[in-house]
């Protein structure tokens, strides 16, 4: 016989790795017997496949243990998040309750813009989700400034808030009535309040966040 | 945890359990990669991939046999990587030469007890395999890797290949009788029961 055929050099690789059914390695066996061409083909294979399953395996050069940035997971919130969060919306609530019983019991006769309200814009632009809604603030806001205002011109007392002067809309009213139920310093204290715990979430977030990071590029390497 | 557990508590998303997977797994999905890609630098790429996905995908795993799933992951990390470095040829394919961690002797897995020696003969019969096995086009390599280096039975390695049984076959049979003819030229570094089997034949 001459050289063996593509389909018993099939065969012969299978029967090395013994998955032929017991009939089909019978018959091929007897022919390995009487077939020194078979024979020869079957060595060369046995060779490969041995040399191939004697190969040392490599260590893996590093770990390959995936981090939750890689597997597209989120940070996880730091636990004083929430607390900061929660006390931030709580004052934020105060100051809008006070502000409409100061509305309701002497409504201001004038109505001008107020500004942003940047501490929570700047935690926006951060990327920390704040749940204050700005313009609430905003409204808030502009139910302050008149009642400052108003405390100012009228001078009923000498400590008003340097933050909140320094925003300058500090438009001369002079017509606005002095007669006040809500002291202006309890509202401005819930209003600093509020964006100092607004302030403080933003930030533990943010350096919660940026250590997660610094984390995982050390665990990567 | 036995893996069945690990694989559950993955799929719901638990990233250590996955981790423990990544461990058990990492050597002989490092190991497939280094075969078919022939570059560590490359098979270390392809096997981080190959794990992310994995994760990912982790809920398409519907039982059988892991280790085949996951090997399917790797050789499609290894195509992509191979598609990428067809498209970039730039990338230097022995980096052994260049600086970096190949310098130093290889680390082997099975046996870290070789002695210098060993350790040369076992590099320079990995330097012809390898060498043979780079020769062999994809699919043949592929095959082969995965049937007798990893191992793999032949269902495993047509679930790894989306291939039917008897192109597994087909291929490794040919694989087999091509790296037997491409060894011949490195005789001299077989091991030496192969050599006095030639010896005698001839």
């Amino acid at each position: 016989m001459t050289t063996p055929s593509f389909r018993e050099i099939e065969l012969l690789s299978a029967y090395a790795d013994g998955t032929l059914s017991p009939s089909d390695a019978a018959r091929l066996e007897s022919r390995l017997a009487s077939e020194p061409e078979l024979r020869a083909v079957m060595d060369e294979l046995r060779v490969a496949r041995a040399v191939l399953r004697k190969l040392p395996a490599r260590k893996a050069p590093r770990r390959f243990v995936l981090t939750p940035a890689m597997a597209g997971l989120r940070p996880p919130l730091p636990r004083v998040y929430p607390v900061l969060r929660f006390a931030s919306a709580l004052a934020t609530i105060l100051l809008l309750f006070t502000a409409a019983i100061n509305l309701v019991s002497n409504p201001p006769a004038l109505g001008f813009a107020a500004p942003a309200a940047a501490p929570f814009g700047g935690a926006g632009a951060g990327g920390a989700p704040e749940e204050e809604p700005p313009a609430t603030m905003q409204a808030a806001e502009a139910q302050i400034e008149p009642t400052l205002e108003t405390a100012d011109s009228a001078r009923v007392a000498g400590t008003a808030t340097p933050e909140i002067m320094a925003k300058g809309f500090a438009n001369e009213q002079p017509e606005v009535q002095p007669a006040l139920r809500v002291p202006y310093p309890w509202q401005s204290r819930l209003l600093i309040a509020a964006l100092v715990l607004a302030g403080a979430a933003w930030l533990v977030r943010y350096l919660n966040d940026r250590n997660w990071r610094a984390n995982l590029q050390r665990t990567k390497r | 945890m036995d893996e069945l557990a690990l694989i559950h508590a993955a799929q719901k998303g638990d990233l250590d359990a996955f981790n423990s997977l990544v461990l058990a797994y990492q050597d002989s999905v490092y190991n497939t990669a280094l075969r078919i890609l022939g570059d560590g630098e490359l098979a270390a790429d392809a096997s981080q991939d190959a794990f992310l996905s994995a994760f990912r995908n982790i809920t398409s795993f519907r039982g059988g046999s892991f280790r085949a799933w996951l090997s399917r992951t790797v050789t499609n990390a290894c195509y992509d990587e191979l598609r990428r470095r067809k498209r970039r040829p730039a990338v230097p394919l022995e980096p052994e030469t260049g600086e970096g961690e190949e310098l130093e002797s290889p680390r082997w897995l099975a046996d870290p007890a070789m002695t210098p020696e060993q350790e040369l003969e076992a590099d320079e019969l990995e330097h012809a395999i390898q060498h043979c096995l780079d020769a062999l086009p994809t699919d043949f390599r592929t095959v082969v890797v995965l049937a007798d280096i990893q191992g793999l039975d032949y269902s495993e390695v047509a679930v790894s290949i989306r291939a039917p049984l008897g192109t597994i076959k087909s291929r490794l049979a040919r694989a087999r009788l091509r790296l037997r003819e491409c060894l011949r030229g490195f005789t001299e570094l077989l091991p030496a029961a192969f050599r006095l089997e030639e010896e005698s034949r001839i």
